[in-house]
């Protein structure tokens, strides 16, 4: 109880020196918290912005698209990678160099092969979302005890049996660890894409306030990402719970 | 070399030959638009060309990012140290610190511009800020994790509270730390990166957002490869010392 | 001539998740010097608790813990060194090092610790050990590191927690053999908790039996047998029997509690 209210003291005396530090210095380029409330309602009555709702259509199902194709790719290479021995000791090796690469190298080429259109930020997205889930992968099946594999196949399982009934549930937590944090980095992807170059979506929206200086509007669109990506969030979270019961 | 490494090592090799004489093939007979899809043989030529700008484009972000590392480890740490060995400061601010950790960096970089401009200033901070918290996240959960005989034991020793930090804590997270720091070049670099992409004058993401722009794919993909090896490199040489630093561990 | 050690209706009550707990009640005991003082009893009785105490970790709620007439209220290095169950060794310092560790924290100049902790190794038996790491040590090794650790403060009193719990039996009767001629060698105070009751009556000059929880002392024996001790003995065999009589039934307690 004492935590939390001293949680909140701390929260209240920052938004208190924001505004004080906010109001005294440049109200306009620091945004003090009591500008941001009126920005969001002008935003939420869709008057600042009136496409902000395709905006965040746009953004949820660039991040959808992606997703789904990370999971895909993700899953696949994974599973090859993790289950032939051969294939997996001379490409795992690679992909991980490729991780080592901070992704946002690769996007001055999406963006010249895609242009600045949805597709660009789609790819990107994958690409981010694609390395944790194939890595998960081949940590998720590195785990499973290989005695479990061997007792299974002793009582006359198929190959494919084994697989489904014991593999995957052995690895279903790092799985679907990996599967969380995919998604937390496509939709990273997406967004960090939409900052860097694109004509619509949330991000654009962002560049537009930034680049015209309506901080106030800026900080609300934040405000109103930040509540899609926690969102987001919180379902995959609810997702992994599930998945967790089912596992037991 | 045993067997299997050898057929390792050949499959690695002949995909990557393949690979490059296949997408050789595919520019040459025309089935890609080059000016998309650039031959290998043309992203070697565009090497030459752009070698000098491309250079000194990397060597200028590799210095803010060692800029922004320095400052990420030394905060990362610092701060680490301290939120994670007070039990109130670390149960009180978790929550905090996680929650700007799990939040994207991004969003805050059109108003880091705002304030600080373009160029070099706001891709320090902002690289800063991108390795910081993973680092942060790290320490704090590896001086939570420190054996509590150890702090014990120097207790009942006598050990003072600066003996305790000194000569019990900070040994006992330099794996921790170096983790941490593994992580946090690659975080730094990218954050320096994207800003250089966003609004930057200089050094290599500003080098490939112009090439972007002039669609100039042969010279895109030689700077996208150049930065990629320095970033495998310098990823590679950390955890060599890495590895060289824990050989108590086993 | 008075005690060296003096516990005086001391008490200690926890708080846990499940409502509150009273390790000890009403324990009174006294050390006197050179003595080899062994404190058994079953599990969840408090021995550790009141070693803590005589430590310096714990505080007791109620009644004094007088060390060489002083109280105590923190860790004493001039005074008290302590061995745990677990070695407790700094992983990333060597054998040498995790010796000097007491020295070092008391300031002592590298050349003299490093001469106290080289010499403490040959009685130690790991000379030969001196630049390894914990890892590459047993673990009958590393309690021996520990041990040593404990020496080199050259403290009057050493309180030792089960050291040698976590070891197999036959090295557990090796370790007993060798702390023994250590102790006689060096002549320092030492207060033992153990579970063994070969280990209580192979090595000490008194047993402390306790209860189950809430600990309180049941028995003290006086043991002035000469060392080394003829376990097979018609009188060892007998007071094996009165320990295990006394203890047994505390086991039970503690055991039926859970």
């Amino acid at each position: 109880m004492r935590v939390r209210l001293l949680r909140a003291a701390i929260l209240a005396v920052f938004l208190l020196a924001w505004e004080g530090v906010a109001r005294a210095a440049n109200p306009l380029l620091y945004v003090p918290p009591s500008a941001v409330l009126p920005a969001l309602r002008r935003l939420l009555a869709l008057d600042s912005y009136p496409d902000l709702l395709p905006s965040v259509l746009l953004t949820l199902r660039e991040i959808a698209v992606a997703y789904a194709l990370a999971i895909a790719a993700g899953l696949g290479c994974g599973f090859a990678l993790g289950l032939n021995r051969v294939i997996g000791r001379a490409y795992a090796p690679i992909v991980g160099a490729l991780y080592a690469v901070p992704a946002v190298v690769w996007y001055p080429s999406l963006m010249l092969f895609f242009g600045l259109d949805a597709a660009s930020k789609i790819a990107f997205g994958f690409l981010l979302g694609f390395f944790p889930i194939t890595l998960a992968v081949l940590a998720g099946i590195r785990q499973v005890n290989p005695h479990m594999l061997a007792v299974a196949r002793a009582f006359g399982a198929r190959p494919l049996t084994v697989f489904v009934k014991v593999m995957i549930p052995a690895m279903m937590f790092t799985l679907v660890g990996g599967l969380r944090t995919g998604l937390a980095l496509s939709v990273i992807g997406v967004i960090v894409g939409e900052v860097l170059g694109s004509k619509a979506g949330m991000g654009a929206l962002i560049n537009h306030a930034y680049g015209l200086f309506r901080t106030a509007d800026y900080v609300a669109l934040v405000v109103v990402t930040l509540v899609l990506i926690v969102g987001s969030d919180a379902v995959a979270g609810l997702v992994e719970r599930r998945a967790e019961r089912w596992s037991d | 070399m045993s067997r299997d490494t050898l057929r390792v090592r050949l499959l690695q090799i002949v995909s990557v030959v393949a690979l490059l004489a296949i997408w050789e093939g595919v520019a040459r007979l025309g089935w890609v638009d080059p000016l998309f899809v650039p031959a290998p043989s043309a992203v070697v030529g565009a090497f030459g060309r752009i070698g000098r700008s491309a250079l000194a484009g990397l060597g200028d972000t590799l210095l803010k990012t060692a800029v922004a590392y320095v400052l990420s480890v030394v905060l990362g740490v610092a701060l680490g140290v301290a939120i994670g060995s007070v039990r109130a400061l670390r149960e009180v601010l978790s929550p905090f610190v996680i929650a700007v950790y799990g939040m994207p960096k991004i969003l805050v970089l059109p108003w880091i511009v705002l304030i600080l401009g373009f160029g070099t200033a706001p891709a320090i901070v902002y690289g800063t800020i991108h390795g910081l918290f993973p680092i942060l996240v790290l320490v704090m959960g590896g001086v939570r994790d420190v054996d509590r005989t150890l702090v014990t034991v120097a207790r009942a020793f006598g050990a003072s509270t600066w003996q305790l930090y000194w000569k019990v804590l900070l040994p006992a997270i330099v794996p921790t730390v170096l983790a941490g720091m593994r992580l946090g070049i690659v975080f730094c670099l990218l954050g320096v990166l994207i800003v250089e992409m966003f609004a930057g004058v200089r050094g290599m993401g500003y080098v490939m957002g112009s090439l972007a722009n002039g669609f100039q794919a042969p010279e895109l993909f030689a700077a996208t490869a150049l930065v990629s090896a320095a970033s495998i490199a310098i990823v590679l040489g950390l955890d060599a010392l890495n590895d060289r630093l824990s050989h108590w561990r086993g | 001539m008075s005690d060296l050690i003096v516990v005086e209706h001391v008490g200690k009550r926890y708080q846990t998740s499940s409502g509150p707990i009273e390790a000890l009640h009403d324990v009174s005991l006294a050390v006197g010097a050179g003595e080899f003082c062994t404190v058994i009893g079953p599990s969840g009785c408090g021995k550790s608790t009141l070693l803590g105490m005589l430590g310096g970790l714990v505080t007791a709620d109620g009644g004094r813990v007088l060390v060489d007439g002083r109280p105590v209220s923190a860790p004493d290095p001039r005074r008290v060194a302590t061995v745990f169950q677990e070695a407790g060794l700094f992983p990333w310092r060597t054998a040498l090092e995790n010796v000097e560790f007491g020295l070092e924290l008391q300031g002592v100049p590298r050349e003299r610790r490093r001469a106290v902790a080289t010499e403490l190794l040959g009685p130690l038996g790991l000379r030969d050990f001196a630049a390894k790491y914990p890892r590459e040590l047993s673990g009958g090794m590393r309690q021996r590191v520990a041990i040593g650790r404990a020496l080199a403060i050259d403290t009057q009193i050493i309180l030792m927690d089960e050291p040698f719990g976590a070891l197999d039996e036959q090295t557990r009767l090796l370790m007993g053999e060798w702390l023994l001629e250590i102790w006689r060698r060096t002549r320092k105070t030492v207060v033992f908790v153990t579970h063994s009751l070969h280990e209580a009556l192979a090595l000490s000059t008194r047993v402390v039996v306790m209860t189950a929880r809430p600990g309180r002392i049941k028995r003290v024996l006086e043991l002035p047998m000469p060392y080394p001790r003829a376990m097979e003995s018609a009188e060892m065999v007998g007071l094996r029997a009165t320990l295990w009589g006394e203890i047994r039934d505390e086991s039970l307690r503690a055991m039926g509690e859970r």
